[in-house]
């Protein structure tokens, strides 16, 4: 990739107070230029001390959670809790675009950056809040991980058997949601500050609750209540849509689906020999009406499951597709680091951690642009890497003073 | 749109062009027409109304097609292309989610677009992207998370996987869609340039699987499915447990995370001080991780008698995070949703109303709005085909004649 062409959000400055909760979000705009400062306390954001570590080694510059929500960002510790450290931040703020946080509703009041300092110190900078329920109501000092998120959104309810308790989603999901619509939400309030009119160069606070970014997800759950009065239940591995269903092969599992070309699939599986059991005939025309492939849906895999018995997963993928059925084998995560597509659009990135003496294969963009790419532009950063340079270099605070804030354990 | 309240959208005067169809493209630019943006949806009219989807003004496709324009536009007739050339020549963005195949085929395809407006964004959010060796896959989203390896990783109690009951990929597709209009638009602003955007929805929903891929990467570890193990901070208990039936509902469940031994002790002195939490063996979060599964049992004996409603209040109140897993029927009434005013009352064009999915970002000065409900397909042929192309009345009736519009 040419580093001569020029990076979208380049001279976007990003202040990303967050703890794991909101890391994505400034991820993504980092990713694509902006200069990201982490803004951690002393001795590191909590992130550091989750596992996995690199070689199993707990270490606060090994934590591979760390450096997946990280990569791009510079970093810089300071205690926003201690009056100088909170005047500092304020500092930044003067010349910053944007800032991110994820404290508890109140908390950057009470540290005195609350929305009303931030915008009159600097009119033009965007505050984006992200707490588990927002900013106000009665769950607004409610506290969440991701998993009770998935929870209280309606996100986990549906996945799983009936008769057992439901299954997770696997990565951090709710975060994951809220952290793009913080990035998006952004991205809106920087274009409306730029437009023409009364609002030209005023910033925004933006209130982002993860709960309703999460439940933003899963709509056909309430859509299906607000709209049919049905209340979405968990259907086993049954898609809501009831066109997908996984099947057992002969060396694992694929996905079923039956929105592709009817025809092409009754074919092929009456080739086999397998279109019919004692109760159901694939055959039969009623088949062809994607209605009735809906409401009988459970009918209907219960004789595609038979078919893929013999196939090995991958087998019946390439054929499926052949055909131009939607077919998938249902595979392991490693085995995205040999899937040819993603090899052949360079998706994995070499990221060189020269304190390590080593190069990792980070996964990569969710989008490619043309003109203006998507990029890694530094490694994860080390605790405090640039405190020095940004409060030295970029505010101009001398030796002594330096030294006199880390004494105090400001920095 | 009324002018006024047009001033106060952040994406006021952005016109897109839409061919997006079923959940991931519709996703992404209901996500920018709620923030103002024009979105002028180009669809078939020889399908009727009822997609697999649903009807189309309420439910999912309600949600999907809100605050959009819909034009009944023949791509299959030259004359149709022709149309939506001209409105892509007013338009600031075009989306799809085709294969590359289908816009180069029309004439739309970045190249040939720029012809007709040098700085127009184009976005396709195909499946697997435009370029390498199975770009021409079908998929779907659930086919896509069994490929990307979520559907394996998402295994019940036995180690079956089970996967999502629905299509997160769309959501990854249709999150990434709206931010990458949004960073082309600025990038655009900035220098003057449009640009192509090519969004694999498989890649983009592959880097939402997080820290586990640098964990095969760097130490090469398989991974197995988390179960309810933390993905996070280390916590124990860290589970779901099923609680007393409510109204004849026994699937009533409780998500539980006690972190840190503040929490712990917050946790015990809120369901009683029950002997059992008192034994050695769950003395620290290092002993109740090793121990977890008698820990689960004890908790899960606790939540049995508890109404989980009531139980997510105490613990709540003793600042323990704990969270119901509610159903459609329990959002819709949930209290803290229902204060924030999350889901919006709509009114049908038939005087009927309903409640739909809110803006989930609330922005002070420009907050997002649901204006309209969805288009029935082809409801704004006259608009589209008549303000904004200049086509009279005995042209647009014409063009319904020749088959080139469904009017």
């Amino acid at each position: 990739m040419a580093l001569g062409e020029p990076s979208a959000l380049a001279g976007l400055r990003v202040l990303d107070l967050t703890d794991l909760k909101g890391h994505l979000c400034a991820r993504l705009l980092a990713d694509m230029g902006a200069d990201v400062i982490k803004i951690e306390p002393p001795g590191g954001d909590g992130a550091r001390n989750v596992g996995p570590f690199v070689d199993d080694r707990p270490h606060r510059d090994r934590s591979l959670f760390f450096w997946f929500y990280n990569l791009n960002k510079r970093t810089m510790t300071l205690d926003l809790r201690h009056p100088e450290g909170a005047a500092l931040l304020l500092r930044l703020a003067e010349s910053a675009d944007v800032v991110i946080e994820s404290f508890k509703p109140g908390e950057m009041a009470r540290m005195g950056l609350g929305w009303e300092v931030l915008h009159a110190l600097n009119p033009a900078l965007d505050l984006c809040s992200i707490a588990p329920f927002g900013q106000s109501g009665p769950y607004s000092g409610y506290a969440a991980d991701d998993s009770v998120l998935t929870a209280l959104s309606g996100m986990l309810y549906i996945n799983g058997f009936p008769d057992s308790a439901p299954v997770r989603p696997f990565a951090l999901q709710a975060y994951h949601s809220a952290s793009y619509y913080g990035a998006i939400a952004i991205m809106c309030a920087l274009l409306a500050r730029d437009c023409s009119g009364e609002d030209q160069g005023r910033g925004q606070w933006i209130d982002l609750s993860m709960q309703e970014a999460t439940a933003s997800a899963v709509e056909h759950v309430a859509a299906g209540f607000f709209g049919a009065g049905e209340i979405e239940r968990r259907r086993g591995t049954l898609h809501w849509s009831r066109f997908f269903r996984v099947g057992r092969c002969r060396d694992g599992y694929v996905m079923h689906c039956t929105l592709g070309d009817w025809t092409s699939l009754v074919e092929w599986v009456k080739g086999d020999g397998k279109a019919r059991n004692p109760t159901t005939d694939l055959t039969a025309p009623e088949w062809e009406d994607v209605a009735k492939r809906r409401a009988d849906a459970e009918r209907l895999f219960d004789v595609l499951d038979e078919w893929v018995k013999d196939y090995s997963r991958d087998e019946l993928l390439e054929r499926a597709q052949l055909l131009r059925l939607p077919y998938a084998s249902v595979r392991k995560p490693e085995d995205l680091f040999a899937d040819e597509q993603l090899l052949a659009r360079g998706y994995f990135h070499e990221v060189e951690h020269p304190e390590l003496g080593r190069t990792f294969r980070y996964p990569g963009a969710p989008y490619l642009f043309t003109a203006s790419p998507w990029r890694v532009t530094r490694r994860p950063p080390l605790v405090g890497e640039h405190t020095g340079e940004i409060l030295g270099g970029e505010l101009g605070l001398g030796p002594d003073e330096l030294a006199a804030l880390a004494a105090e354990g400001v920095i | 749109m009324a002018p006024e309240t047009a001033a106060r959208m952040a994406l006021a005067g952005v016109r897109i062009l839409d061919f997006t169809w079923v959940v991931a493209g519709p996703v992404a630019t209901r996500i920018l027409a709620d923030q103002g943006a024009e979105v002028i949806k180009i669809e078939r009219g020889d399908e009727g109304t009822m997609s697999v989807l649903g009807p189309r003004r309420i439910g999912l496709q309600g949600e999907l097609h809100r605050n959009k324009r819909s034009a009944a536009i023949n791509m299959t007739k030259p004359r149709g292309v022709e149309l939506a050339r001209r409105l892509a020549a007013t338009s600031d963005l075009v989306m799809d989610n085709f294969s590359a195949r289908v816009m180069r085929m029309w004439g739309m395809d970045y190249a040939s677009l720029a012809k007709i407006r040098p700085d127009i964004i184009s976005i396709s959010m195909s499946g697997l992207g435009h370029s390498g060796p199975r770009s021409d896959y079908v998929s779907y989203g659930p086919t896509l998370q069994a490929l990307a390896g979520f559907t394996h990783l998402m295994a019940d109690a036995r180690g079956e996987p089970v996967g999502y009951g629905y299509s997160y990929a769309d959501m990854a597709g249709g999150y990434s869609g709206a931010l990458a209009a949004l960073i082309a638009l600025w990038h655009r602003k900035r220098t003057g340039h449009g640009q192509f955007v090519d969004l694999s929805q498989f890649e983009a929903l592959a880097s939402l699987a997080g820290p586990a891929l640098l964990d095969i990467a760097v130490n090469g570890r398989v991974q197995e499915a988390p179960q309810w193990r933390s993905q996070e901070a280390p916590a124990a208990p860290h589970g779901i447990y099923r609680c007393r039936p409510r109204d004849g509902d026994s699937d009533r469940w409780i998500v539980i995370a006690v972190r840190s031994r503040a929490e712990w002790e917050c946790f015990v002195r809120a369901i009683g001080n029950p002997t059992w939490a008192a034994k050695p063996k769950f003395r620290t979060l290092y002993l109740r991780m090793r121990n977890h599964a008698e820990l689960d049992a004890c908790v899960a004996r606790w939540a049995a008698t508890e109404d989980a409603e009531a139980a997510m209040a105490l613990l709540q109140n003793a600042g323990v995070a704990a969270g119901v897993a509610l159903n459609g029927a329990d959002l819709a009434s949930d209290p803290h949703l229902a204060a924030r005013g999350f889901f919006a009352p709509v009114k049908l064009p038939d005087d009927r109303s309903t409640r739909v999915t809110g803006v989930p970002m609330r922005l002070s000065a420009t907050p997002g709005s649901i204006r309209t409900v969805a288009p029935e397909v082809g409801e704004d042929n006259d608009y589209i085909l008549g303000e904004l192309l200049g086509l009279g009345r005995a042209e647009r009736a014409e063009l319904i004649a020749e088959g080139v519009v469904w009017g």
